[in-house]
């Protein structure tokens, strides 16, 4: 069977030059997703800013709730909670990283495994979107960091700051430790 | 090869077995010391009874005719109004340690210990009396006869004296029935891992109930009740179903909590009776007397750790006994009872184990210590003549050392205390030693343990609740004016004609600046290290049976707390450490002693924690309130140099609450900041119109904005007075 153009007259020059790029993109697509280089992140705001955690270091994503605060401990520490039958310390974010502000106040922790062998949940204003960054710009943007971020520029000037998290609970740490 | 079936029953009968071996021991020592009758006689014989019935059920003849020679030297005995003869026990329970060790070869498919030394020393001891009817009809029934007991009777003949067993001290039973199943800690684990999950299943239904309350809650502020009419009912019955299925699932949790319980833990005693045979062993073989009592063996714990302290406790026995109690004439002659006390207790505080074995012997004798320690050359002469009473007592914990010229079979090889401390630092605990010349010798171990439970007293502080351990909690009683001295930097309390400090918890965990009590607010009387405090609390909500779990390594330092437990309905409590409470030094800890005070308003955790964070680096002692409510009733009690408030609260907004606070006369200059999520020239303008002195949005709430913000408002507030 012919397909038959819905159009008969044609688009409008504009429309159709739209179309065409449109399909150009959509046929770089699946060259794109065959890309094994990207480092697939969970990405989400803090205040003004974008941050975003290596996919792989992520458990779960809860809501911010049935936290125990604890009387006492370190300010960046929001309190206690279970997960999975284990007590976990929830951690403010925004306060690991030398206090930022924030647009709305966080409703989510995301339970992360930093890597030392136990998990810890970090406080976020919305529920992080996966994506995907290159891996080589990754492996550049690391060489030149040696904080607990590191920023990476993507196409349109878009800056995410990649969580180092080992660095970033090695850092506070030592500042306790101080 | 062995028939799989055969296996099977052979595994359980070991545990079996052994289960009896150790009554069977029990009633062989008590009637070491009472007349050969009663129920501890009955024990003995119905004991080796089962030991030939089950061994020749399964075909396990050689140890069927064992035990009857067993039967044969004791039972004859019954009804005497003697104790049973020393050199008969003896060789009974060392042939009883033979018979275990043969079937757990069996069952091991190892090297079986030969039996003919055990037998002929059974002749050795065989009372003059006939032999009973019971054997002879036996060898009838059996028709064929004892063909291993002839080979035995061969053997006999040219056996030598017994050795003693090379391990006194068997193997556990653990309550092992051959109907059970051998399960792996992982697999126990992984269940309570399960289990902790349910709860967190049970908790999210309490969720979505209180979900539903608000949307109800909703509705009825819409005041349109014809319209929603079915919608509330629908609601109505979704709360109750969630609420019966909630209820449902915390039983089904406790249930399975319980049950997980008696898997993975068991009694102490399991591991301290089988102790009891060792002291009878050393005294036969020194001359001594000990009497072994326990306090503290049904405490119930982690079947691993019991396993892993069953050689330390060894230890530790065999040497209170061996090294530190005096020989009777000794004793005698210092004037105390011939017989030695040897104690052992057992205290679970929170996720603390405590072990004491203690004994009133002779005590650590630092001479000896240096001269052992000269003649290993463990330290150096001149460090030795320098060292103080406590450093000669750890020496005795450095490998290699024994103040025994020869070893004996108990003691003086050199290996024991050191193996000790490994195995117990192995368990991340710690021992301790203390001992007095002439009184006695006490080892104190320290170790975690995860699992168990311990009675709680629950409490509230403001909006939070924590958790007391009960062995602290000597009584408890409501505040009465009469009874306080109230002076200038502290309170005291009228109890039992002592002035006792009172501290207000809220207070002593940063909460709020300290608070004179009420009159009838409960004060707890706490006792830990020796000292005696009282402790005033909002509320007290009741003593709970918890499981005390550690704290996660991010905030394990705080000298605070000893852990955290969940409540009933799902919900952690913190459970504080008794000797932080007593400890008044470490008040200055808290912070209390800083000048500049805020209090931070917010409904958001984490606002809260962002805002705590910024004003501490200022230098600023931070009171938290997660709503108005609350706010104010901190506002009454203390002064605070600003307040930093959010806009967005449920109830009473920062609003209202900016404009009650101006209505107070104690609070009408009180520097107040508003943050707020929203940007808005609207809700900044507001916010000055009901008196208050800043306004910021929470995006630009970065540490050194806020700071310059509250230092601001304060110097505005300054500059208008």
């Amino acid at each position: 069977m012919k397909v038959q153009p819905r159009e008969p007259g044609g688009f409008a020059p504009e429309l159709n030059e739209l179309l065409v790029r449109r399909a150009q993109r959509i046929r770089q697509k699946p060259a794109e997703a065959e890309d094994e280089n990207l480092l697939w992140v969970a990405e989400f705001p803090v205040g003004e800013e974008t941050y975003a955690l290596p996919l792989e270091t992520l458990r779960a994503a809860v809501p911010l709730k049935m936290v125990t605060p604890v009387p006492l401990s370190p300010p960046h520490v929001i309190g206690i909670l279970r997960f999975q039958g284990q007590i976990v310390t929830a951690l403010s974010l925004a306060s690991l990283l030398g206090g930022r502000g924030w647009r709305e106040d966080p409703a989510v922790l995301l339970v992360v495994d930093p890597g030392f062998g136990r998990l810890v949940a970090l406080d976020c204003e919305r529920i992080p979107k996966p994506s995907g960054l290159p891996q080589a710009q990754v492996a550049e943007a690391r060489a030149r960091s040696s904080g607990a971020t590191c920023e990476i520029t993507l196409a349109g000037t878009r800056q995410v700051n990649l969580l180092d998290l080992l660095r970033l609970m090695d850092r506070r740490q030592g500042q306790e430790k101080r | 090869m062995m028939d799989p079936l055969l296996e099977n029953l052979l595994a359980g009968f070991v545990d079996e077995a052994q289960e009896i071996y150790e009554r069977v021991a029990r009633s062989m020592m008590e009637l070491e010391k009472a007349p050969a009758q009663g129920p501890s006689f009955d024990e003995l014989a119905r004991g080796l009874h089962t030991l030939k019935g089950s061994a020749a059920t399964l075909g396990l003849e050689e140890l069927a005719d064992f035990a009857h020679r067993m039967e044969d030297v004791v039972l004859p005995l019954r009804g005497s109004s003697k104790p049973l003869p020393a050199r008969l026990s003896d060789a009974v329970l060392k042939s009883l340690d033979v018979w275990m060790a043969h079937l757990r070869a069996i069952a091991a498919k190892g090297q079986l210990p030969d039996l003919a030394p055990s037998v002929a020393l059974l002749e050795t001891v065989k009372p003059d009396a006939p032999v009973p009817a019971a054997a002879k009809s036996r060898k009838k029934k059996n028709g064929k006869g004892p063909t291993a007991a002839e080979t035995l009777a061969e053997r006999v003949a040219r056996a030598p004296e017994p050795e003693p067993p090379a391990a006194p001290i068997p193997a556990p039973a653990e309550d092992a029935q051959a109907d059970s199943w051998r399960v792996t800690t992982r697999q126990v684990i992984a269940l309570l891992h399960e289990v902790e999950r349910l709860r967190e299943v049970r908790l999210r239904i309490e969720e979505r109930r209180r979900e539903i309350d608000k949307a109800l809650q909703q509705l009825d502020r819409l005041g349109i009740q014809a319209e929603t009419a079915e919608a509330r009912s629908v609601l109505l019955g979704v709360r109750r179903a969630l609420g019966a299925d909630g209820e449902e699932a915390a039983d089904i949790v406790a249930s399975m909590e319980d049950g997980l319980k008696t898997i993975s833990t068991m009694p102490v005693r399991t591991v301290i009776e089988p102790l009891r045979r060792a002291v009878r062993d050393i005294c036969k073989a020194t001359g001594k007397q000990a009497k072994l009592a326990v306090v503290g063996a049904e405490v119930s714990l982690d079947r691993r750790v019991l396993e892993q302290l069953r050689g330390p406790l060894v230890h530790l026995v065999r040497n209170a006994a061996d090294h530190g109690l005096e020989l009777p004439d000794v004793r005698e002659a210092r004037g105390k009872h011939p017989e030695g006390a040897l104690a052992i207790r057992v205290e679970q505080q929170g996720n603390m184990l405590f072990i004491e074995v203690s004994d009133d012997g002779a005590g650590l004798d630092l001479e000896q210590i240096r001269e052992a320690a000269l003649r290993r050359a463990l330290v150096p002469p001149e460090e030795l003549a320098n060292m103080s009473t406590q450093q000669l007592h750890q020496l005795i914990f450095r490998p290699g050392f024994s103040t025994k010229m020869e070893a004996t079979e108990y003691s003086g090889r050199g290996v024991g205390l050191d193996v000790v401390r490994n195995q117990i630092q192995a368990l991340q605990g710690q021992v301790e030693v203390q001992s007095v010349p002439g009184q006695g010798t006490r080892f104190v171990l320290t170790l975690p343990a995860d699992l168990g439970s311990s009675p709680v007293l629950v409490v509230r502080c403001g909006e939070h609740q924590l958790g007391l351990p009960m062995v602290a909690v000597e009584s408890s009683r409501g505040a009465r004016s009469k009874d306080l001295r109230v002076g200038r930097s502290r309170v005291q309390l009228e109890h039992r004609e002592q002035l006792i400090p009172v501290q207000d918890l809220g207070a002593l965990v940063g909460l709020r600046q300290p608070e004179v009590p009420a009159e009838g607010q409960p004060l707890l009387i706490l006792q830990s290290q020796g000292r005696t405090m009282a402790l005033s609390v909002d509320e007290v909500l009741g003593d709970r049976e918890l499981v005390i779990r550690p704290l996660p390594v991010e905030i394990r330092e705080l000298a605070a707390y000893q852990g955290a437990a969940t409540l009933a309905r799902g919900e952690l409590v913190l459970i504080l450490r008794p000797d932080f409470i007593v400890n008044t030094e470490r008040r200055a800890d808290t912070g209390l002693t800083s000048t500049r005070r805020a209090l931070v308003v917010d409904d958001s955790l984490t606002a809260r924690a962002l805002h705590r964070t910024a004003l501490e680096t200022g230098g600023y002692l931070v009171h938290t309130a997660s709503n108005a409510r609350q706010a104010l009733e901190q506002l009454r009690h203390s002064a605070y140099d600003v307040m930093v408030c959010d806009i967005g609260m449920d109830e009473m907004d920062g609003y209202e609450l900016t404009a009650a606070v101006r209505q107070r006369v104690e609070t009408d200059s009180m520097p107040i900041l508003l943050v707020s999520a929203r940007d808005s020239e609207n809700d900044r303008q507001r916010g000055l119109a009901v008196g208050a002195d800043g306004f910021l949005t929470k995006k630009d709430c970065v540490s050194g904005r806020l700071l310059s913000e509250v230092s601001s408002v304060i110097a505005r507030r300054k500059g208008a007075a």
